[in-house]
């Protein structure tokens, strides 16, 4: 066994390339009966939208100024009622991500509340208010004692969104389409230590067919922005909280399949740098795993994920090879 | 030499777009409008401003606008000047342009926005301030509550979706027979509907008045009945609301009405409280088709049914009642179809019995079981009376029987009916589509043969020959070449003369 030292980001490179002629291929249909059909089937299709919402209160713009998480809680609210908005048989589900746990903010698994109309908003938009609201306040009220900043479970989070989304793909019949997406809303740091578990979600939504939007209130965060990269969402970097509501509802208001109609930013460049198994940081060049391709960015006598035990490296004989080769012949 | 100028054009018979569509299909099709087409066609631009005073109409107006529009006027509801055309024609992708000017005309038709100037000399879109208003009220709250939210004290005896569905069934059901006629023969159980919903069918041309016996259904009638029960709804309530300014309600409220309870949630009661003579008229006559449901005439609580959820879209209704929990209660299928075309019609009904016949050769007939086959014949016959393919396969899915939806091929593809029976019903209705109709002018009286082939080649070079004729020196262009070989015409026999 070996480990072979390598340029990470190569092997995403590698990846992306081959993902991006598979796309080609499918845009060489004829264009105008693809449009033809998309458009019917968008009308006819279920759009479902999963915005995770970051309330770690460990969050710096937070604990800047706390008024900022009602400032956006009320965009995300309205952009998630901007969303129901669109079409009738439109779908809206809202998390929320804390240092601790991740809670279902709406829908609610019993019956709703009885709830009447107060106002000239729409039954159902004053029901995702309410009940969002009043959930939210509960669980912060019930969260326990924060003792220094601690990370949000962000991608624990985005599986328990597309748990959920696969759990809805099941019930929906046949002839019925269903498009799915995530958005997550931010302020937190870039977490490493969530490394794989980011990778899985990014890879499972890909496999699915999920998109995956990410706004970044406060940092740039480049292991969503791989994510989204992946999955072909849009990754946006929010520089002023207060226009928040109409940057969201520029840019992440489109459903995916609309998306080419319209002029969005164009995605920055992204960082592929995967993060290292011992130390958790990113890192460019690093030793992989031949067995289980963990990366670390030292080198170790022992695989600390599958347990192998390496040769010491070196510059790699090309006799030797052979040799074996032979051997086993 | 004034003779020369001959090659005299008239236009060509049957040229003008009626012409054509009389052509093509009968003049007395039933026509489906849906909510946009509607407003288009029978309201001015005033009176879409009162209309849009309702928040409920706006909610069903924007729901019904192209996707790119409904993009549109979510970016520059919050934003409070004009925006310039030039901005917002610089949001779409250029690929796409023809949807984008598709969008913004229809846009300007509904007048949901209009063309202010703005400082500068540009050009701007301004949306319409009580639209504006009334869908950021929707949007985010405030302003008045909607009518029929007053709190009530709970029911006691809750009905639930179950009992609502088959109670709507079973109202609609009675409009559905009494068109047919079969709801006076076997008497009981139907009952007979009111004068007010005879006034509507005669209204919307379902059904005629004859001298001697009495009302009839229509062919236009029978295409109603071929419809989905949502479809019919829908065009049902078209011809209510153009009748209600005649018995003294005023449109916009009802329009406003119906849309409130199409957005409204199945199985939760609603109160009629405060509302005013007219618009208690109106929910009894809802009340009638089975679209609420009330206890009694004069109680203060109301439940609405499917029938008025998303009456504005089909789509909608179709996926919402799919994922929902709670098992949607469609009416359960009675049609099997096979692929040597057989059709067997588990049912008793002398509705849906008429209902087949119009499209099928009905073989046998059972207490509970009627047989018949799609030929050629019989669906040719239902084609020439105006009904197109496409309805004779929805209405065939539309009651499927279950089992018809186990097969493997129907869950793999969209349709549960065998392909080759839909493919069949499709080419019979191509057969009778051989023409094709272009406009045209007739060129004749040609003087000399010479100037008619001159003519002849150089429309054939410009591409707006459709036929010529050597022998009698007759040619047609295409209407839109006319002006070319006009003015070619002019030039050539004055230089040649």
């Amino acid at each position: 066994m070996f480990f072979y030292k390598i340029k990470l980001s190569l092997v995403f490179c590698i990846y992306r390339k081959g993902r991006i002629s598979a796309d080609t291929d499918a845009d060489k249909l004829p264009a105008n009966m693809e449009a033809e059909t998309s458009s019917k089937e968008a009308e006819s299709s279920i759009d479902l939208l999963v915005i995770v919402l970051d309330t770690n209160p460990s969050q710096h713009i937070v604990r800047q100024n706390p008024q900022n998480l009602t400032q956006i809680l009320e965009a995300v609210i309205a952009f998630g009622n901007a969303h129901l908005m669109q079409k009738a048989q439109n779908k809206l589900a809202v998390l929320s991500c804390s240092h601790h746990a991740t809670n279902f903010l709406y829908p609610l698994p019993r019956r709703q509340v009885e709830l009447r109309q107060v106002d000239g908003q729409y039954e159902a938009f004053s029901l995702v208010e309410k009940t969002v609201k009043q959930q939210l306040g509960s669980i912060l009220m019930n969260a326990p004692r924060l003792n220094g900043p601690s990370e949000s479970l962000l991608a624990g989070s985005m599986s328990m969104a597309l748990c959920y989304i696969s759990r809805l793909q099941r019930n929906v019949t046949s002839g019925v389409k269903m498009h799915s997406r995530i958005l997550v809303l931010t302020g937190s740091n870039e977490c490493a230590s969530q490394y794989m578990t980011f990778m899985n979600v990014f890879f499972t939504a890909q496999k699915l067919g999920i998109v995956i939007d990410t706004c970044a209130l406060d940092k740039t965060l480049s292991l969503l922005q791989q994510g989204c990269d992946i999955t072909s969402g849009q990754f946006l970097k929010v520089t002023q909280l207060e226009g928040l509501l109409q940057y969201l509802l520029w840019v992440f208001l489109p459903a995916p399949q609309m998306r080419h109609k319209l002029v969005l930013p164009p995605p920055p460049k992204v960082d592929y740098r995967a993060s290292c198994f011992c130390h958790r940081e990113l890192i460019d060049i690093g030793y992989v795993c031949s067995v289980c391709l963990s990366v670390f960015c030292k080198y170790s006598p022992i695989c600390t994920t599958c347990h192998t035990i390496f040769k010491t490296p070196g510059p790699l004989p090309i006799k030797g090879k052979k040799k074996k080769k032979t051997d086993k012949q | 030499m004034a003779d020369t100028r001959t090659g005299r054009h008239a236009a060509a018979a049957g040229s003008s777009s009626s012409g054509i569509s009389a052509l093509t299909q009968s003049p007395a099709n039933l026509e489906c409008k849906d909510f946009q087409e509607y407003l288009r066609t029978r309201q001015t631009p005033e009176t879409l401003e009162k209309l849009y005073n309702y928040p409920p109409i706006c909610l069903a107006v924007f729901r019904e606008l192209p996707e790119i529009a409904r993009q549109f006027i979510i970016r520059i509801l919050f934003v409070d000047q004009p925006v310039p055309q030039a901005v917002v024609s610089s949001w779409g992708a250029q690929r796409c342009a023809k949807e984008q000017t598709d969008a913004t005309s229809c846009l300007t038709a509904l007048n949901v926005w209009r063309v202010t100037a703005i400082p500068g000399g540009l050009s701007a879109w301004e949306l319409s301030p009580t639209f504006k208003k009334s869908v950021r009220q929707v949007l985010l709250g405030g302003g008045k509550p909607w009518p029929m939210t007053n709190t009530l004290e709970k029911d006691s005896k809750p009905r639930d979706i179950n009992f609502l569905d088959t109670y709507a069934m079973s109202r609609w059901r009675c409009v559905l027979h009494y068109m047919v006629g079969t709801g006076s023969r076997n008497g009981a159980e139907t009952e007979a509907i009111s004068p007010d919903a005879v006034r509507i069918l005669l209204h919307a041309n379902l059904m005629k008045r004859d001298e001697r016996d009495g009302i009839t259904i229509t062919r236009q009638g029978f295409q109603f009945l071929l419809l989905d029960t949502r479809a019919q709804v829908w065009h049902f309530m078209l011809h209510y609301l153009d009748t209600c300014e005649e018995r003294g309600m005023p449109l916009p409220e009802c329009l406003s009405m119906l849309f409130q309870l199409s957005f409204s949630t199945l199985g939760r009661d609603y109160s009629s409280e405060g509302m005013n003579k007219q618009m208690l008229d109106f929910l009894q006559h809802l009340r009638e088709f089975g679209l609420v449901y009330q206890r009694k005439r004069k109680e203060g609580r109301f439940y609405p049914t499917r029938l008025a959820l998303n009456v504005t879209s089909k789509e909608a209704a179709v996926a919402a009642t799919l994922t929902t929990d709670e098992e949607g209660v469609q009416e359960s299928g009675y049609i099997v179809v096979e692929t040597n075309y057989r059709v067997y019609a588990y049912t008793d009904s002398p509705l849906q019995v008429a209902v087949l016949g119009l499209f099928t050769e009905l073989l046998y007939r059972f207490p509970n079981l009627v047989v018949g086959v799609l030929t050629r014949d019989s669906v040719r016959q239902a084609l020439r009376g105006g009904i197109t393919a496409e309805q004779i396969v929805s209405y065939l899915e539309q009651y499927a029987h279950p089992n018809m939806r186990l097969v493997e091929s129907a869950i793999q593809s969209k349709s549960c009916l065998p392909p080759t029976v839909v493919d069949q019903i499709k080419l019979w209705e191509m057969e009778r589509n051989r023409f094709t109709y272009t406009e045209g002018v007739v060129y004749n009286q040609f003087l000399s043969q010479n100037d008619f082939v001159t003519l002849r080649d150089y429309a054939q070079s410009i591409h707006v020959l459709v036929w010529q004729n050597e022998r009698t020196r007759t040619m047609v262009v295409q209407k839109n070449g006319h002006d070319d070989v006009k003015r070619y015409w002019k030039k050539y026999s004055k230089s040649g003369g």
